[in-house]
């Protein structure tokens, strides 16, 4: 079995983690995920110890990709039923090609063996070796990106519910705006539409990383999502029921009029 | 090769014993980590499990909130880690931009466990440091 895989290949949770598996499982499935490799745990280890058949095999890989790339940790318990270890394996974005790959790959290896994840898989009992897959993809520049909810993660009802904001979706994800707020019906009916206040956007920077910056005065408040692209976006979370079952959680991203599943993993309700 | 080199890792107590072959081994196993000025390399109470040595730039060390030491490059520190990962003593926050070699229990365990000789002279390492502060307790008023 191979260490370095087309992201359409990715089929082995205990080697290439469950974000890598899934994203890989939505490309079989012939939804929009941007393209990208797998790396299996163990050549992520090689490559931030600087191991240079490693590095080259990788590099192989990923070159035709070009840039600039979002690199996410896929770790191998990450996302399981007892514990989630995002905020704890770092995502790093606009990553500008593989020759920054390797130094790339240091920082997320490091990100599950730093004291703060330590200590977080003490708490949970999981004092193991940690394994960190990773996924490497395109980075699309979205016009607006964000999240949505297939079910009501609050109440439970069966609606969508979505919230958008301008840029890359982790001004979102990260709770650095107050997003715009939609509820829509099953059928496509939108049952609410609240305008948050975006203020700030994230985006690429071109010599890599990200940068957060103002939003236009008149875009701060303005909805980022018309009625064509929420259709667009029920139409992905139906899809995303058909294959995964019910109640997913979603990261979306809208680029170029083309909607992007960016992630899809079964609602965390709050308290549970 | 992102290891400390041989004379480095000399200075640490625990490796001090070991053979240049045997250094070059512990050698094999680090890893370079960098960190930005400011950044939380270790933090007091937290869980452990890296010993690092400094390449380049200087750390400050805080216990319990105070400045006690400055680090510089050939400086180490979590090296109690290794052993028990148990936890942090100390917090050391990265003074400017901070290269450090580090290596995990989960990469140095194997390595004692396959080499007998490097783990018997840990052994006898640790004694001498537990000696050592129990020397310096007993003379202390």
């Amino acid at each position: 079995m191979s260490e370095v895989v087309a992201l359409l290949e990715a089929r082995d949770v205990a080697l290439f983690g469950s974000k890598a598996v899934g994203l890989g499982q939505a490309l079989r499935d012939g939804l929009p995920v941007p393209p990208g490799v797998a790396l299996a745990g163990p050549i992520v280890e090689a490559v931030a110890g600087r191991d240079e058949d490693a590095i080259r095999a990788v590099d192989e890989s990923v070159r035709p990709l070009g840039g600039p790339l979002a690199v996410r940790s896929s770790a191998v318990d990450e996302d399981g039923a007892d514990a989630s270890f995002a905020g704890q394996h770092l995502t790093l974005l606009n990553v500008p090609g593989a020759d920054d790959l390797p130094s790339a790959l240091n920082e997320i290896w490091w990100s599950a063996n730093s004291d703060s994840a330590i200590t977080y898989r003490q708490r949970l009992g999981l004092f193991t070796r940690p394994s960190v897959g990773v996924v490497v993809q395109v980075l699309v520049a979205p016009e607006c990106a964000g999240v949505m909810f297939t079910q009501n993660p609050v109440t439970g009802e069966d609606e969508r519910v979505i919230e958008a904001s301008w840029g890359l979706g982790e001004a979102v994800v990260a709770g650095r705006v107050i997003p715009d707020h939609f509820r829509v019906a099953r059928d496509g009916e939108v049952l609410e539409r609240v305008a948050g206040h975006k203020s700030i956007t994230c985006r690429s920077l071109p010599e890599g990383g990200t940068v957060e910056e103002d939003v236009a005065p008149e875009l701060v408040e303005r909805l980022c999502l018309d009625d064509e692209m929420l259709r667009g976006l029920g139409g992905l979370a139906e899809r995303c029921e058909q294959i995964y079952g019910p109640a997913r959680d979603i990261e979306w991203a809208m680029a170029g009029g083309t909607l992007y599943l960016l992630q899809c993993r079964a609602v965390t309700r709050a308290g549970a | 090769m992102t290891g400390p080199s041989t004379e480095v890792l000399k200075e640490v107590p625990l490796f001090a014993d070991l053979a240049d072959d045997e250094l070059a081994q512990v050698a094999s196993v680090f890893k370079e980590r960098r960190f930005a000025a400011g950044e939380t390399i270790i933090q007091q109470g937290s869980g452990a499990a890296a010993f690092f040595v400094i390449a380049s730039g200087e750390a400050r060390v805080l216990v319990d909130g105070e400045e006690r030491r400055t680090l510089r490059p050939g400086d180490h520190f979590g090296e109690m880690a290794l052993i028990d990962a148990g936890t942090r003593t100390a917090t050391v926050i990265a003074s400017g931009a901070v290269v450090c070699s580090g290596v995990t229990f989960w990469d140095f365990q194997p390595l004692v466990e396959e080499n007998g000789v490097i783990g018997w002279k840990l052994l006898q390492s640790l004694i001498e440091v537990y000696r050592s502060e129990r020397d310096a307790e007993a003379a202390s008023p």
